[in-house]
């Protein structure tokens, strides 16, 4: 290990002073000058840059991002430098029957896009403040992530653009940099752009960070990014099916014909609604499938704002379970998961017969304002 | 043709709109501690307008003040959508004379003030008229706080209603556009004196002189514009003016 920090490190010193491209090893590209390894992970990203620009093209970009519960397929193998785009703007959006309001999104869906990386990739971010601007997200658009067709074939969430300037920003948890930089608040119209590595493997939560954060992830502002690990699980070649499922509460209260954002239930934490994939019946029209006898890899995260939940699937015991989603942080044979506000695990388990599984978080309280889901499994194949 | 002459005829009515409103002095407990040593700000008297500046009182501005139309406006001072809405640098998008003006850049709202021989209230000045506004209203903690998150989910209807520029009280503080104070930025993220833990997940207890519904609303508000640059336009955000008392 140590060879490989020295020969790392003599890697940068290399870049910095010719100037040339440099592979460290294990597949690990510095780019910047101020860039550094330390056990194979790369800090010191180049600063944030924030300017305007007349963009007006599609809202979402990046091959590997897509619409939960869908999780792309890493079809590369090393790592990977993804540009990736998830402008900001609002949208109506419906969270149970009849229920809309006027959510601040990235992407125009609540939760926003899933990002798949591998651990070790860069991701060269760019997300533009298009609140001001009407930002249609339901037709097919040439550039556009495969998110954009995943939206278009699921309008549960019966998606609106809605003009609602304010100023936001991004706060990747799956990145190490300096927040006071990258996650800087952009004023409509603004872009900002920052360059971040996938230095740790497992499911992370990024949502808005500008104040009141509590009120501004309460609107919609979070997601979920999937980081595989660079050696992959160790049941990865034994997986049927892999699916994204992203917790959170809404609180709403209702005002003539609308709903809007209740502070005071907010800050209670006392949510009208809670949610799998952003809709009470995000997983009941839409069941994930199985056949009996699959082993079904979920990556679940508790986006919060401020709850906890106790992921559960009656019928079925969680056979493995990684703890936010990193392979060293292995548990066998749960129940139940507890996840609190932004934490997240990968679970696995054997669909044991043909049937119906519901998904709950076991907090009753939760489970009864919508946490509940389904997976449908079909007759035995193999 | 007619269409112009209706515009002037609306710029005739302008005006004619109502003087500014008294704002008695007085103390006021801010909802917002910028200042962790003062709890109770003393207010001397002073004048605000009654009412947002409308489309029709920004184009009489404009008219007179060429520099500051659509496109004229020195690139410095906006940051490319001034007045975007406008099919002309003397022409009002249809239908919007009576509705607070928006999509001007804080310059561009000193600018105004400054030619009615006014200026863009402080922050103080605007927070201690919406108390006194509140009380005028007779308005609860709870009313108020609906108000504002109201608006803030749905702020495109709130700013496209009609104001009445001859209203003769102080009138919709809170329920048209959020608007410009003259040290919007003094508050935790852009100004000089940056608050260690603001910014990106800043909590904002160490702020709040309380924590009820109304001081949560009023808090977004302060923070939510602070992180405006002085160059920033949108469709919800306009101004009114503030003026000194005669001495
Ligand atoms: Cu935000």
């Amino acid at each position: 290990m140590k060879t490989f920090i020295k020969s790392a490190v003599a890697s940068a010193l290399l870049v910095s002073f010719a100037g040339l491209p440099v592979i460290a090893e294990a597949n690990v590209p510095l780019k910047h000058d101020s860039e550094y390894v330390i056990d194979g992970k790369i800090y010191g990203m180049p600063k944030a840059k924030i300017y305007r620009d007349d963009y007006n093209g599609p809202a979402v970009v990046g091959d590997y991002v897509t619409m939960v519960p869908h999780l792309a397929e890493l079809d590369y193998k090393g790592n990977k430098e993804h540009e990736v785009r998830m402008d900001v703007f609002s949208q109506k959006v419906e969270v149970a029957p009849g229920v809309s309001y006027n959510a601040w999104t990235f992407g125009g869906s609540v939760p926003g896009p899933v990002l798949h990386v591998r651990e070790g990739d860069r991701v060269v971010f760019k997300m533009k403040n298009r609140s001001t601007e009407e930002v249609v997200i339901t037709k097919p658009f040439k550039g556009a992530s495969p998110y954009f067709d995943q939206i278009a074939a699921n309008q549960l969430q019966k998606h609106q653009p809605v003009v609602a300037p304010m100023p936001h920003s991004m706060d990747f948890h799956s990145g190490t940099v300096a927040a006071n930089d990258k996650w800087a608040t952009i004023a409509p119209g603004e872009t900002i752009e920052f360059e971040w590595i996938a230095n740790y493997a497992g499911t992370y939560m990024y949502h808005c960070g500008t104040s009141s954060v509590l009120m501004h992830t309460a609107m919609g502002q979070y997601g979920a990014v999937v980081v595989s690990p660079k050696e992959g699980y160790p049941t990865d070649k034994e997986v049927d099916q892999e699916y994204v499922i992203v917790q959170s509460e809404m609180y709403l209260e209702q005002m003539g014909e609308d709903y809007i954002y209740d502070h005071s239930a907010a800050l209670a934490r006392d949510p009208s609604h809670v949610v799998f994939n952003g809709h009470v019946s995000a997983l009941s029209e839409n069941p994930l499938k199985s056949n009996a006898g699959d082993r079904v890899r979920i990556h679940f995260l508790n986006a919060g704002p401020s709850g906890t939940s106790s992921f559960h699937v009656i019928g079925a015991i969680f056979d493995k379970v990684w703890a936010e989603g990193d392979p060293r942080n292995t548990w066998y044979g749960m129940q139940t998961v507890l996840l609190g506000a932004s934490s997240s695990a990968t679970v696995e388990f054997i669909v044991p017969e043909e049937g119906v599984y519901k998904l709950v978080d076991h907090e009753f309280a939760d489970a009864e304002r919508g946490a509940a889901g389904a997976l449908y499994a079909g007759p035995r194949k193999k | 043709m007619y269409k112009w002459l209706s515009v002037l005829s609306m710029v005739v009515a302008a005006q004619a709109a109502a003087e500014p409103v008294i704002i008695p002095a007085g103390e006021y407990k801010p909802a917002v501690l910028l200042d962790e040593t003062v709890e109770v700000v003393v207010m001397p008297a002073f004048k605000l307008d009654a009412a947002p500046v409308t489309y029709a009182q920004y184009l009489e501005f404009v008219s007179e003040n060429e520099k500051w139309q659509r496109d004229n406006i020195a690139a410095i001072f906006h940051d490319g959508n001034y007045l975007k809405s406008w099919p002309g640098n003397e022409e009002l998008p249809a239908g919007f004379e009576s509705k607070a003006v928006t999509q001007v850049s804080w310059f561009a709202a000193r600018a105004y003030c400054d030619a009615q021989s006014g200026r863009l209230p402080t922050l103080d000045e605007w927070e201690y008229a919406s108390n006194y506004y509140l009380q005028q209203q007779n308005l609860s903690d709870k009313e108020y706080a609906q108000m504002l998150f109201a608006r803030n989910s749905n702020p495109t209807a709130y700013s496209k209603q009609d104001v009445d520029a001859n209203i003769e009280h102080l009138e919709y503080m809170h329920n048209r556009v959020n608007e410009w104070v003259e040290d919007y930025q003094l508050l935790l993220t852009n100004g000089d004196n940056n608050d260690l833990l603001a910014g990106s997940c800043g909590d904002s207890a160490r702020f709040m002189a309380d924590f009820g519904d109304a001081s949560y609303a009023t808090f977004f508000r302060y923070q939510s514009r602070s992180n405006y640059r002085p160059q920033s336009t949108t469709s919800t955000l306009g101004f009114r003016c503030a003026y000194d008392m005669e001495k």
